[in-house]
């Protein structure tokens, strides 16, 4: 696999907007009671004058060594060649293996298609035409960085190699591709 | 919804619900009664007569399967797209294996029942299938030790179906498949002497129930042992794994749990064991031990998916 893309949540930027969900939703056609995306709001945290907030960005991580895929008894949960975790809607039975196995909690069974569905980059739509991520597209901050991490040259390659950065639940081992920049108190300084 | 984004409904740990425990439970049934009832064979001296346990098992056993399975197809989101699940195949997959093995398991099972069950097909008109069980009777002992083989690994495959994910600290343990298998032997005693005691009219002075009674004390033992040693690998894992211990103490699985579990699974049929040998023999009280014994492995089934998937690491 020659690409590797990671998206980077920069949580000293991001607002909690929502319109990256917003925007997710009508790319994807998401169906009303389900979410791909969510940026919560968690906190406050710390004491008063100096609150602050946690913006918790919860969407597939695109793990490189996704339970979901290894659980998958059908291999509708498969990774492309592109290295991205999909899912084969007319290969899933609905056994929701898979929705129990991911450690973050981010798939669910589509209502309309019965099928296991969860965030793929907007692998098959937006990707395809080479354009970024419908989130990333419309954050209004530029909190979203979106790009192949093998190309040294590339926006997220510099952002993850200079910055300091964490990712979610690793000692599962599941090595989430979502890579997040944590909140320094006092405001913005890049 | 009072948050700015969105419903969490979807969210929820618990995926798997009481018809996943149901399935698990008659899987483990299935497996345990045809184990108890094959070993207790080859344990007799006299292999020329069928025994009323034996014969409990040849039917427990595929109708436990069947109804398991009816329960995990209708539970799929895509009942009547099951057929993938058997044409396409990911080893890596622990359910994959399972599927392998219920393939297997389900038709040997079924021609199992009829060899043993020959002489009772005519009585339930299904004479019909006499000739097809002489015609297997030759390879008896073949399919009995592919039986048993098979039967072992169902046992055991509905404890790794749920300890394959490590997002469950209280899953991701290895004794869990050794618990299911020995529950589920439990579950398997008890319901082939209500089986024997009811359809087959057996005497409770039986000398093949005897044997198996004289199982169920050591099988509920090493069931306490595994329960003690999940708990204890819990407490010693620390972090999110010594957390889900509070299952124990806290919420609805905690009453189902010592209720349940302790209480009417372990307790009531281990005092049984105190009463009297001429009461403890009566029909009417050996059926009522087994209905609990059977009662606790069926909260422990719900114990086990539900406090296990409710705390995530
Ligand atoms: S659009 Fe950008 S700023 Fe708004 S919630 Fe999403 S990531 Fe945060
Ligand atoms: S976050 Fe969940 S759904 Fe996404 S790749 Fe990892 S395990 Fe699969
Ligand atoms: S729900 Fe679908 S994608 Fe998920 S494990 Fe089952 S078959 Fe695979």
């Amino acid at each position: 696999m020659s690409k590797r893309y990671v998206m980077v949540h920069d949580e000293n930027r991001c607002i909690g907007c929502q319109a990256c969900s917003v925007a997710c939703r009508s790319e994807n056609g998401t169906p009303e009671s389900v979410s791909r995306l969510q940026v919560r709001v968690e906190g406050p945290f710390g004491d008063a004058p100096h609150l602050h907030f946690k913006y918790n960005r919860v969407s597939c991580q695109q793990c490189e060594n996704a339970p979901c895929v290894t659980v998958c008894p059908t291999g509708a949960a498969y990774v492309g060649d592109d290295g991205l975790v999909s899912i084969k809607a007319d290969k899933c039975v609905g056994c929701m293996y898979c929705v129990a196995a991911c450690p973050y909690k981010v798939r669910f069974m589509n209502p309309e298609t019965k099928a296991a569905d969860k965030c793929n980059f907007c692998k098959d739509t937006r990707l395809a035409r080479g354009e970024l991520p419908a989130c990333v597209t419309v954050c209004p901050t530029d909190a979203l960085i979106f790009g192949d991490a093998n190309d040294p040259q590339s926006d997220v390659a510099k952002l993850i190699n200079t910055k300091a950065t964490y990712q979610e639940k690793t000692h599962l081992g599941t090595q989430p591709r979502v890579y997040r920049i944590p909140t320094k108190r006092g405001g913005i300084q890049s | 919804m009072n948050n700015t984004w969105g419903d969490m409904a979807q969210y929820d740990p618990v995926t798997w619900n009481w018809i996943i425990a149901v399935y698990l439970f008659m899987a483990g049934l299935s497996a345990g009664s045809i184990l108890i009832g094959i070993g207790l064979r080859w344990y007799s001296k006299d292999k020329s007569v069928e025994s009323a346990i034996l014969k409990a098992a040849a039917i427990i056993s595929p109708v436990a399967i069947s109804l398991g399975l009816a329960c995990l197809v209708f539970d799929l989101t895509k009942p009547f797209h099951f057929w993938l699940i058997l044409i396409n195949y990911n080893l890596s997959s622990v359910m994959s294996i399972g599927v392998l093995a219920l393939l297997a398991y389900s038709p040997i099972g079924i021609a199992y029942s009829l060899i043993v069950l020959r002489d009772e097909l005519p009585k339930w008109k299904l004479g019909f299938l006499v000739p097809l069980a002489h015609a297997l009777q030759p390879f008896r002992k073949a399919i009995e030790v592919v039986l048993f083989v098979l039967a072992i690994g169902v046992g055991a495959y509905t404890g790794f179906l749920i300890s394959a994910m490590n997002a469950y600290p209280m899953l991701n343990t290895a004794v869990l498949p050794a618990l299911f298998l020995v529950s589920g032997l439990s579950a398997g005693a008890a319901a082939n002497a209500i089986g024997a005691l009811v359809m087959f009219n057996t005497s409770s002075h039986d000398a093949t129930l005897g044997k198996m009674h004289g199982l169920e004390l050591p099988v509920m033992l090493s069931e306490m042992m595994f329960l003690f040693m999940l708990f204890c690998a819990l407490y010693f894992k620390g972090g999110a794994a010594a957390a889900a211990l509070a299952s124990l103490t806290i919420g609805v699985w905690a009453s189902v749990f010592w209720i349940g579990v302790v209480g009417i699974g372990f307790a009531i049929p281990l005092l049984s064991m105190l009463m009297p040998a001429q009461t403890r023999h009566t029909k009417g009280v050996m059926i009522a031990v087994a209905c609990c014994s059977l009662t606790g492995v069926l909260a422990l089934r719900h114990f086990v998916l539900y406090a296990g998937q409710s705390y995530i690491s």
